[in-house]
């Protein structure tokens, strides 16, 4: 029976490649991924590796907040003394590490667009990772040495004059310009480096203070040796890591931090995309046992068993899938190469030596692949081996079943519950889990009942069509109407990746809507001033209070942030327990005069270095009330104890604590701020307000100034190009589904040869022939994208909901131009996806036609 | 089965100008050695008005001459003509359009296009000219079918005789120059298939259509008013009012 499985699908080549290029575009994109994934796990890993290859052991604080190593988190710089005279201790290094951002030729910072912008001390040592090369070290107040990427892209070269923002602005002169040894480059983190008296005046603010201490061992010692000898000479509050402990804690940083994020991101739109491709095959073998049906029949009155007939056919799934997993697994790795190509030339490449796929990744993919194909071919088989003997004589069956009692049962209790728990879920204890679920539920709900809807949809769609095209239309809406289970199946591919977008894009605009509405309502300000990088070395302390001295300015307030951990009454208050907040720091009383918190109970007339406000429901979640102290743990790790002064009753814009700087202050090494608030005096114009702001704001490093609208639009255009790579990911998706859309044209259209025949005998045009087809796709299209903005503007609206429940002030704001859009593009998409089957049908030849079996 | 004469038309069927005609038309399937010749230097002339019947046993040519007459092949020598009209010397779009105007098609099975009622069906040929149909000439022929309520069904809910009349209905609806059928009742029962004989007899007889059909089958052929048997591509006889014996014993005479 492999025999004849493979003589069959050598006579259905076509065919079987459409079903194949959506398993290999699938699996390219999860072998891609694993690829790529692997390959920046193992890059950042070997940046580590050499990064810490100066040391052998590293003393640094042993406090953790937020589940995050404070590496800025100063010891106490006479460590490197003491453990420096230790006999197993070659050499000890205070290290000194903070944010500073070097200022290229273009007056722009440098870096600062998500990855780090680290400012710390040279160290002059034979073990330094990091080599010259050009100049020379820094040797006092006013010298850098920057790294080499900051070179080429700030356009600096040794002896130029620049400005370090640390954050507020410091002169500075470059003396060289240093890289790793081995010259790889982690794409866009940035260093500058002092010499380590400056590093500890800039980036603390003191000489007292170090980041941590480096060890190297004296020689026959062994890291471990000295780490255990160390270990009980350190003061509380810090710990000793050997160099592999290092390396391995930086390494799970990553991973739960961008790297593990990433990986999760590309792999949820690989498994789309084979879901999408599962649909696109499915309904391929679909069709082919469908029109096999007589084959199968006649195997089986010749005496072949259901279980030779069902092997027949999954041995050609099987095919199907080992060739094209193989293929696809190419392709990812191309795609792989491709992608870091674009990234290498974008500064965030990975080395190449790391794309190699692992047998992991290889195992994986085809695994997935052949996996996906079989499960997608299994339940046709089946089918096929079911067919009687006696359907040998028959015509050939054309499925016309679409709504079998049990799926639409099945459906309609699935659609139910889903919109049951999309509706309740804000009302129960868990509002994102149960929506959750709920969507998920809707959605398979949703794909079972295609087939019960697709009839309908199809005349509703093609009605206007009908109407508008003539027979043309008509015919092209009979064609969708006449197999629902087909005409659903090729849409629900197309349905998948339609809901995905409008999940994202009603949700992106829920998002950008309630910010607006909430800083509408709440912020009776009118500008704003942010660094114009998030990962850059923020607003210097002193902006605020600048900006407040000018006379066209009424009030301006300083927002720090920070995590603080708080004593919950009656649990015990020991490391690790507790709840974890991030405060905003500000001049309270000053911001009120213009932000709307609410109403306020209490005094924020007071509020110095041991009170804070709270929200009324932070207050009630943990028990406590106006006046009452709670021990709270700074980021530090010192802890203190801080008097409720007041409590509000709207925290969506600030928070749920505020406290005045001088709470967070004393427990932050380089205080800086992520945004000032400004109100401007009566009667000033904006413009000119603006113009006098920068006159301060431009000799602070020239962050940006913005009116709130401004500020609003900056933000969503952030919200924009996150979306417009889920939309770009999502492209592969909606490729699969238009294969698969094509695939099923063009077999539908082989199993109606004679009626295509017919019809130009009749006297049907091929310019209109080929029109019938195409709006024949463009009905299904239209089905599977309306379906789908449907069901993800549903979910959305879940989702909104239970976000407003759990973060309290989401509004849902459907995207309708998004979704009008993309119901274009569907149509569009199924007018391109017509294209070869509508050209191969109008080019058959009449008599054939009319003589084909 | 009710017909209704229609006044007759204004120009009367000329059996002197022939409906359609094959000059000297050769056809050559292949190339050299295993070349197949199937109409070897044909030329016949379809007179107007009249039922002809095409006769041969398998291979003989006959569906090749009727497809070469209706411009669904082409020759590989020698002219056919539809009226005045050469079909050769027509493209793809002109001869689409003259298959839509002047012709009317039966075939022997798969008529009706699944997804149209009956009366869709019917009116598909006009409805692709865009063209509004003759409205009094459509009814005649509609009731002339005799399909009453199922003219709204689709073909699936028809039996193969009601499939084959909807058929024939179709092919007069534009009320063309000629009618091919191939082998219309191939695929019914004897009664059946006499039903849509006399159906299409009428047609010509009353409606004044003209018909050329492909059979293989006697009976069928003494339906018509004249009947050319072809024998290896070549034209070998004619008979004008045959009857079933008459053209069986013709028959005879090939094997």
């Amino acid at each position: 029976m492999s025999k004849l499985a493979l003589k069959q699908l050598w006579a259905r080549k076509r065919r079987a490649i459409g079903a194949g290029i959506a398993v290999i575009i699938g699996v390219a994109f999860l072998s891609a991924t694993m690829v790529l994934g692997n390959a920046m796990t193992q890059g950042i890993e070997a940046l580590f590796v050499e990064g810490y290859a100066g040391t052998d052991v590293q003393v640094t604080s042993a406090y953790e907040v937020d589940g995050e190593d404070h590496q800025t988190i100063p010891i106490p710089a006479r460590l490197a003394a003491d453990l420096g005279a230790l006999p197993e201790v070659e050499r000890a290094l205070p290290v000194v590490e903070g944010t500073a951002q070097t200022v290229g030729s273009d007056g722009k910072g440098v870096g600062g667009n998500g990855p780090p912008t680290i400012g710390a001390n040279w160290i002059d040592q034979p073990r330094n990772p990091f080599v010259l090369i050009d100049g020379r070290a820094p040797a006092g107040p006013g010298e850098i040495v920057v790294d080499s990427w900051v070179a080429e892209t700030g356009e600096l070269a040794v002896g130029d004059a620049t400005t370090v923002r640390v954050p507020h602005p410091v002169d500075v002169t470059v003396v060289g310009i240093a890289e790793f040894g081995s010259g790889t480059r982690m794409g866009g983190v940035t260093y500058t480096w002092f010499d380590t008296d400056t590093a500890q005046e800039l980036l603390f603010g003191n000489a007292d203070d170090v980041s941590a201490v480096d060890l190297q061992v004296a020689p026959g010692v062994s890291p471990e040796q000295l780490r255990d000898a160390v270990e009980p000479l350190l003061p509380s509050g810090t710990v000793a890591y050997t160099n592999a402990e290092l390396t391995e804690r930086a390494m799970e940083q990553m991973e739960s931090d961008f790297l593990g994020f990433f990986k999760v991101f590309l792999l949820v739109f690989a498994v789309i995309a084979l879901l999408v491709a599962c649909f696109s095959i499915n309904n391929t073998f679909s069709i082919l046992v469908a029109q096999r049906t007589r084959e199968s029949a006649l195997l089986r009155a010749l005496g072949a068993s259901s279980r030779q007939v069902l092997t027949s056919t999954t041995a050609e799934a099987l095919l199907i899938g080992v060739l094209a997993s193989g293929a696809g697994l190419g392709a990812g790795i191309g795609l792989a190469h491709g992608l870091n190509a674009l990234m290498t030339a974008a500064d965030a490449g990975v080395p190449s030596s790391g794309m190699t796929p692992s047998t992991t990744v290889i195992v994986a993919a085809l695994v997935t692949g052949i996996g996906v194909t079989l499960l997608a071919a299994i339940l046709p088989a089946w089918r096929a081996s079911r067919v009687a003997p006696l359907a040998a004589l028959r015509d050939v069956a054309v499925d016309r079943s679409g709504a079998s009692v049990w799926r639409a049962v099945t459906g309609l209790v699935l659609t139910g519950a889903g919109v049951a728990g999309l509706i309740a879920g804000p009302s129960t204890g868990e509002p994102m889990m149960v929506a959750g679920l709920g969507g998920l539920a809707a959605f398979v709900g949703f794909v079972l009942l295609g087939p019960v809807a697709a009839r309908l949809a199809a005349a509703v769609i093609g009605t206007p069509i009908a109407w508008l095209r003539g027979t043309t239309g008509k015919l092209a809406r009979g064609n969708a109407m006449r197999n629902p289970k087909r005409t659903a199946g090729t849409a629900a591919a197309l349905m998948i990746g339609a809901a995905v977008v409008a999940l994202f894009a009603n949700l992106a605009s829920s998002i950008k809507y309630s910010m607006t509405e909430l800083i509408d309502s709440s912020f009776g300000g009118d500008l704003v001033v942010r660094p114009d990088g998030f990962s850059g070395a923020g607003l210097p302390t002193s902006l605020a209070g600048d900006i407040a001295g000018l006379p066209e300015i009424a009030t301006a307030v300083p927002l720090r942030d920070s995590p603080i951990t708080f004593e919950v009454p009656g649990t015990p208050f020991d490391a690790g327990a507790g709840k974890t907040d991030w405060v905003v720091a500000t001049n309270v009383a000053d911001m009120v005069s213009f932000v709307d918190i609410g109403e306020i109970t209490g005094s924020l007339d007071a509020m110095g270095a041991d009170t804070m406000a709270v929200s009324t429901k932070w207050a009630d979640d943990i028990g406590v009330t106006l006046g009452d102290s709670v021990q709270a743990r700074f980021a530090d790790g010192e802890v203190g104890t801080l008097t409720i002064a007041a409590t509000y009753t709207l925290p969506d814009l600030m928070g749920d604590v505020l406290v005045d700087t001088a709470v967070l202050d004393p427990h932050s090494a380089s205080p800086s701020d992520f945004l000032v608030l400004i109100d401007v005096a009566d009667g000033v114009p904006l413009d000119q307000a603006k113009q006098a702001v920068s006159v301060v704001t431009v000799p602070a490093g020239d962050p940006v100034v913005e009116t709130s609208d401004e500020y609003l639009d900056a933000m969503g255009s952030q919200l924009d190009s996150a979306l417009g790579l889920v939309y770009g990911l999502l492209a592969l998706a909606v490729i699969i589904a238009l294969i698969g859309i094509a695939n099923t044209l063009s077999l539908s259209l082989h199993e109606r040869t004679r009626e295509l025949g017919l019809l130009r005998a009749v006297g049907q045009t091929r310019r209109k022939l080929r029109a019938t087809v195409r709006w024949e796709s463009v009905i299904i299209s239209i089905f599977g994208t309306f379906g789908g903005l449907a069901l993800g503007t549903f979910l959305c609206w879940g989702m909104v909901r239970a976000i407003a429940e759990t973060e309290g002030f989401a509004q849902f704001a459907p995207s309708y131009s998004t979704l009008g859009i993309v119901l274009v593009v569907a149509v569009v998409a199924g007018v391109v996806a017509a294209w070869r089957p509508a050209r191969r049908a109008s080019k058959l030849d009449v008599l054939d036609a009319i003589a084909t079996d | 089965m009710t017909t209704e004469l229609l006044p007759p038309p204004v120009i009367a069927p000329a059996h002197t100008r022939p409906a359609a005609r094959a000059v000297a038309a050769t056809k050559r399937y292949g190339k050299g050695d295993t070349a197949v010749t199937a109409l070897d230097n044909v030329t016949v002339d379809i007179p107007a008005g009249r039922f002809t019947a095409v006769m041969g046993p398998s291979g003989s040519g006959k569906s090749t001459l009727m497809h070469c007459l209706a411009g669904l092949d082409t020759l590989t020598s020698g002219h056919v003509f539809l009226g005045d009209v050469e079909l050769g010397k027509l493209n793809d779009r002109q001869l689409t359009k003259v298959r839509r105007e002047q012709i009317g098609f039966v075939f022997q099975s798969f008529n009706l296009l699944p997804t149209l009622t009956a009366k869709e069906n019917i009116l598909l040929p006009m409805t692709l000219a865009g063209t509004k149909p003759d409205k009094a000439w459509v009814d005649h022929v509609i009731a002339t079918v005799g399909l009453g309520e199922r003219l709204k069904h689709r073909p699936s809910e028809l039996s193969g005789g009601q499939q084959q009349r909807v058929a024939v209905a179709r092919a007069l609806a534009s009320r063309p120059q000629v009618i091919f059928a191939d082998e219309p009742t191939g695929n019914l029962d004897s009664r059946t298939g006499g039903e849509i004989l006399a159906f299409m007899r009428r047609a010509v007889t009353d409606l004044h259509q003209t018909i050329v059909m492909v059979t293989h089958d006697p009976s069928a052929a003494a339906y018509a008013d004249e009947v050319v048997f072809l024998a290896d591509g070549r034209i070998v006889d004619t008979m004008t009012t045959p009857t079933a014996d008459r053209v069986l014993d013709r028959m005879k005479a090939f094997h």
